[in-house]
């Protein structure tokens, strides 16, 4: 290998990326199960324990606190200028450059970097070491944490793809008090609706119900999803978050009624007709709430057939 | 009522425009802050007048499937809300009047009609 840094240019990179090397700490990658040798032991001693143990850098160690990094190039030196029965105090290398467990892997990233070292020796906060980190601990750390982020969007995707070409089942994500983006959501599914050429009055009644769940979710909870499933003749809305739950369910149902604070209000929202309005659009309505258990909320609307239609007039 | 006999009556600035509004004849007009209460019309709605200046304002515009947005009382529109009138294509005007000046012009104009 050429160089030791780790291509990941922060700027460059994705977002999943960047979120990952940010919640990953050290102590998740780095090796714990440490090759140790004493400052007492020889370089010959330490030789063989590299060629045993796989490894090219030991750490010096006594009673737990790390003296210095005995590496294979300094066994090189030796064996060239013939000290190998020298210890390794005398020999190893003293600078260290030191991660600490709880830093993100952010840092070791920038260190590799940064210092062109093979490991990094990691400590705990009392300054004891408690593992190593090389690049290939980071490669295998990120490409687990990536493996199991595709796997879960792999399992949405799967649930976003339409069964038949009049199914539709989208799920989508909405987070607590992102007003920038809520509403996207019903916004979408009205335009795929207009495209489908659904009479008028029905695609407003489910974006209704479905703009009015959506603020919700940001509005009031934690944070939640809303699964659509459209086929021919019906929508079906779910609404779920899992916190904090509706303290007087009875009450929220009441228009008028409202736990919204004025900042939510001066958003245009929060007047308290939410519910009541889901339910005025909906053939169907239910809701579940416990407080410290989120809510579901489902509303269905049947589609008015072609027939009824032309009955109406 | 046509989209520009409005434009001009309420010396809008137009920040968006969707193309086909110059020929819709205007009819049904809802004022409102409270988006929660323009989703409670049963009715079509073609303009929305609202002092709200946020992108909820263009959102819900686009549920009850209206042509467009009037903000009032010369608020300053939003980054956000340039992108969602673009993105959802809902007409986007802005006027320094008054909701109240606004429904007095729009009811005049109307008696003219």
């Amino acid at each position: 290998m050429t160089d030791k840094g780790i291509p990941i240019k922060m700027e460059e990179s994705t977002s999943l990326i960047l979120d990952l090397i940010y919640q990953l700490k050290i102590k998740d990658v780095m090796t714990r199960n440490l090759v140790i040798a004493s400052p007492e032991d020889s370089l010959d001693h330490i030789k063989t324990l590299m060629k045993q143990r796989n490894v090219t850098g030991i750490p010096i160690v006594k009673k737990d606190r790390l003296l210095g990094i005995l590496s294979i190039d300094d066994i090189f030196k030796a064996l060239d200028s013939g000290y190998m029965q020298e210890l390794a105090e005398k020999h190893m290398s003293k600078k260290l450059v030191m991660l600490e467990e709880d830093m993100p892997l952010a840092f070791a990233i920038s260190y590799f970097d940064k210092f062109k070292y093979g490991r990094f020796p990691v400590v705990d906060k009392n300054n004891l070491l408690v593992g190593m980190i090389t690049s290939r601990d980071i490669n295998v750390g990120l490409l687990m944490a990536i493996n199991k982020e595709v796997a879960r969007m792999e399992e949405l995707l799967a649930q976003t793809t339409p069964v038949d070409a009049h199914h539709i089942r989208k799920m989508f994500r909405i987070r607590k008090y992102d007003f920038e983006h809520a509403g996207n959501a019903s916004n979408r599914i009205k335009k795929l609706l207009v495209e489908r050429k659904l009479d008028p009055k029905d695609i407003r009644r489910v974006a209704v119900a479905m703009y009015e769940l959506e603020i919700n979710i940001a509005v009031h909870s934690d944070g939640g999803t809303l699964t659509v499933i459209i086929d021919q003749d019906h929508a079906e809305i779910t609404a779920k978050d899992s916190a904090p739950g509706i303290e007087h369910p009875e009450l929220a149902l009441q228009e008028g009624y409202s736990t919204a604070n004025e900042w939510i209000k001066s958003l245009g929202f929060g007047a308290g007709m939410g519910l009541a309005n889901i339910r005025r659009v909906s053939d169907s309505f239910d809701f579940q709430s416990a407080l410290g258990k989120g809510t579901t909320v489902r509303a269905v609307i049947h589609f008015k057939r072609k027939e009824e239609k032309s009955h109406d007039h | 009522m046509k989209i520009d006999q409005l434009i001009k009556a309420l010396d809008c600035e137009v920040v968006h425009r969707r193309k086909e509004t110059g020929v819709k004849d205007l009819k049904h007009f809802v004022v409102s802050d409270l988006m929660s209460d323009v989703l409670l019309v049963d009715g079509d709605v073609d303009l929305l007048i609202t002092s709200l200046a946020t992108t909820q304002a263009i959102r819900t515009a686009d549920i009850v499937s209206a042509i467009g947005v009037i903000v009032v009382n010369g608020k300053a529109v939003t980054a956000d809300m340039k992108v969602s009138a673009k993105e959802l294509d809902v007409t986007l005007l802005k006027t320094k009047l008054s909701s109240f000046e606004v429904c007095g012009t729009i009811h005049h104009l109307k008696g003219q009609e």
